[in-house]
């Protein structure tokens, strides 16, 4: 075969979900080669097999992968242009789907919904906004207030009109096209996670890698 | 007159706006709602999750600042919305929600406490500190428990008459 001086790209992933037991180079990400049959041959390359009681959780290091290829594929140079660790994850059925799935949706919308009240009563009754919102109105009005007015409805709309502005959606509906900013913190939180889970596996040895 | 209540308006409205603004400061930057989302594999649903804590946070302001407007279970015993059984089933009605309301928001507030230790590195600093290696799940166990016992003593002892 003619593979000589021909060179693979591989856009490794930082994290990856596979539904088969078998991980194959081009479930850890993308490839591209000048010469298709170097290609074909280098992407159905098995990397990692899950066992059905194992860890379904794997570190794949890159320079396995770029070892394997180069065993299968003699003459060929392989190019990396992604991450070095390539964290795999089994999950045999769709977790993405089903009752289960809604049950813990309402369990965290549910924590969500009373946590955030009760942190919003508690500090309300902290600062004793009752209180102080009566203090305003006489001063500004020059007598005692009797019962709720406009300060504590103006204060319930801006609170709102703060919330909806800094999570920057209305009912599903983007105000503008940013992400909002638990959006960005998941993003963050998961890089987070894939680090420590990738620097773990290095430091107790098991990952795949070259020995 | 006129003037007054537009200077009142304008004073609300921008407390409301600030306010949120430090309250959800903090919520994000403790980084709560993306873990429970990660832990529970629904971080495709987080815009549910924002909209639970925009309508949570709703409710408590309501329910805080017209306090005498949020009085749910005077009206409904006053108006016997459920005819003569009313009694009954509010008791248990209300029972209900005071066990949702206080499990959810404890799990929050639980939540809450540990991720703010967490996120001044309390804890990594102490583990490395004293230099341990195993046993952090029972440290924090440890932790847990202490909070429940402490929380049981400050409401059975009344801590609250006599504290702050």
């Amino acid at each position: 075969m003619s593979t000589n001086g021909a060179t693979i790209y591989l856009k490794a992933e930082q994290n990856v979900e596979v539904q088969s037991k078998e991980v194959c180079v081009k479930d850890i990400g993308r490839l591209t080669c000048s010469d298709p049959h170097a290609l074909a041959k280098a992407k159905s390359l098995r990397l990692w097999q899950f066992q059905e009681d194992a860890c379904k959780r794997q570190v794949i290091s890159i320079l396995r992968v770029i070892e394997e290829i180069e065993k299968a594929c003699p003459g060929v140079s392989v190019e990396n242009l992604g991450e070095t660790d390539v964290l795999v994850e089994w999950i045999d059925v769709d977790r993405h789907k089903g009752f289960l799935q809604w049950c813990k949706l309402s369990f965290v919308a549910l924590i969500s919904f009373f946590g955030t009240a009760f942190t919003i009563m508690a500090f309300h009754n902290d600062i004793g906004i009752n209180d102080v919102f009566s203090k305003i109105y006489e001063m500004i009005m020059g007598m005692p207030g009797d019962g709720y007015g406009i300060l504590e409805l103006s204060y319930s709309v801006g609170l709102a009109v703060g919330i909806i502005v800094f999570f920057n959606h209305i009912g599903g509906r983007r105000i503008t096209k940013d992400p909002t900013p638990i959006e960005v913190e998941m993003r963050i939180y998961e890089e987070d996670v894939n680090k420590a889970l990738i620097a773990t596996a290095d430091r107790e040895g098991e990952s795949i890698d070259v020995s | 007159m006129f003037l007054r209540q537009f200077l009142l308006a304008v004073i609300g409205g921008s407390a409301g706006l600030i306010v949120s603004a430090g309250v959800f400061t903090v919520l994000i930057s403790v980084g709560l709602i993306p873990r429970f989302a990660g832990k529970m594999h629904v971080a495709c649903k987080v815009f549910v999750l924002e909209e639970m804590v925009i309508f949570g946070t709703l409710t408590g302001c309501f329910f805080s600042v017209f306090s005498e407007w949020g009085m749910v279970g005077n009206y409904v015993r006053t108006h016997k919305i459920f005819g003569n059984a009313t009694e009954g089933v509010w008791n248990f009605a209300g029972m209900l929600i005071q066990l949702i309301f206080g499990l959810f928001a404890g799990i929050f507030v639980g939540c809450l406490a540990l991720a703010i230790a967490e996120m001044l590195n309390t804890i990594p600093i102490f583990a490395r500190r004293i230099g341990f290696r195993h046993g952090l799940g029972i440290a924090i166990l440890a932790v847990a428990l202490g909070k429940l016992v402490g929380s049981l003593i400050y409401f059975t002892q009344r801590v609250f008459m006599y504290g702050g």
